[in-house]
């Protein structure tokens, strides 16, 4: 853990050097660890009774309380697309929550919030297109033509408000427990940084999470209604 | 090299500078948490929708302060006039 984003290896793919930094090598270890799990839940889904009991209790759970949360800040009509967020939602959330045992949080990299915010962006565009087709783009020139630019100026900064957010939130957590290993001595580093990343990872990371989705969601909604 | 002391002295003045924005953000914060304080305690049965409403002022308010976080860091630790100074002192 530290301010820079260490570079692991670098592999040779036909001339061209592909970098496998920190970010990509915690990012994959997240994905397996979220794969497994859904493995794990759809082979379980096999034995799901009719009256839920146990882990199934859980999970159907999670799964309702999503679901009701993308219906209330989307709408019925396009709950459908809620599993991608669930995916994100479950993606940021384990990686903020998997910095707790000092790894570098993937969403401490700009690059990966961007991507992040780039997916919220094109399914906002689409769906706004997919929902409103020329009524879509005639909200670019209301309430008049001039306004064009400011509009489309606007549009491009959702993404990067959404990515600067979330990776300035973490990056700061990070930061901020890099000086205190690199500061203080020994016998303080034991027991007190527990309650720092307490907060800066636990607090600060499920907040973000829960912000950086809803924020989507109603990106999405006011560009397709 | 008295040019990059002094260049690099500005820098922390100017990061410093940057981060002061956080005294008007924490304002507005406040300002948002107070407003949905006062509405829960005036009508305790919306407070589940004023509070995700809260919560989306409070990260819509943090933007700017993010902002002048992320200036500060760039200028601190990814300076491209530093790093050209010290190319030009350096030649």
């Amino acid at each position: 853990m530290g301010l820079n984003i260490d570079n692991l290896w670098v592999i040779n793919v036909a001339g061209i050097e592909i970098w496998i930094t920190e970010t990509i090598f915690y990012t994959w270890i997240i994905m397996l660890f979220l794969i497994v799990i859904a493995i794990i839940v759809r082979i379980m889904l096999r034995n799901f009774k009719e009256v839920p009991a146990g882990i199934q209790n859980l999970i159907e759970a999670a799964v309702e309380s999503f679901d009701n949360f993308a219906v209330n800040s989307l709408g019925e009509k396009l709950s459908y697309i809620s599993p991608w967020f669930f995916m994100v939602f479950a993606f940021i959330l384990s990686s903020s929550l998997f910095s707790v045992f000092g790894i570098r949080a993937p969403t401490a990299d700009f690059a990966t919030t961007f991507a992040l915010a780039l997916a919220t962006f094109v399914i906002m565009i689409f769906m706004g297109f997919k929902h409103r087709k020329g009524d879509y783009l005639k909200s670019f020139f209301s309430p008049h033509p001039i306004f064009f630019p400011l509009n489309i100026i606007g549009e491009l900064a959702k993404p990067i408000s959404l990515s600067f957010r979330l990776f300035g939130n973490m990056l700061s957590g990070t930061i901020i427990l890099t000086l205190y290993y690199a500061l203080t001595p020994l016998f303080v580093q034991i027991g007190i940084p527990a309650l720092l990343h307490a907060f800066f990872d636990v607090v600060f990371g499920v907040l973000q999470t829960y912000i950086f989705v809803i924020l989507s969601l109603m990106y999405v909604r006011s560009a397709a209604e | 090299m008295k040019e990059l002391a002094i260049a690099i002295g500005m820098v922390h003045i100017a990061a410093a500078i940057a981060l002061l924005n956080g005294l008007l953000t924490t304002f507005g914060q406040a300002k948002v948490a107070a407003q949905a304080i006062e509405s829960i305690a005036r009508q305790p049965e919306a407070a589940d929708s004023i509070r995700s409403i809260m919560f989306i002022g409070l990260a819509l308010g943090e933007t700017s302060g993010i902002y002048g976080l992320l200036i500060a860091i760039i200028m601190l630790f990814a300076n491209p006039l530093i790093n050209t100074l010290i190319s030009l002192i350096s030649n």
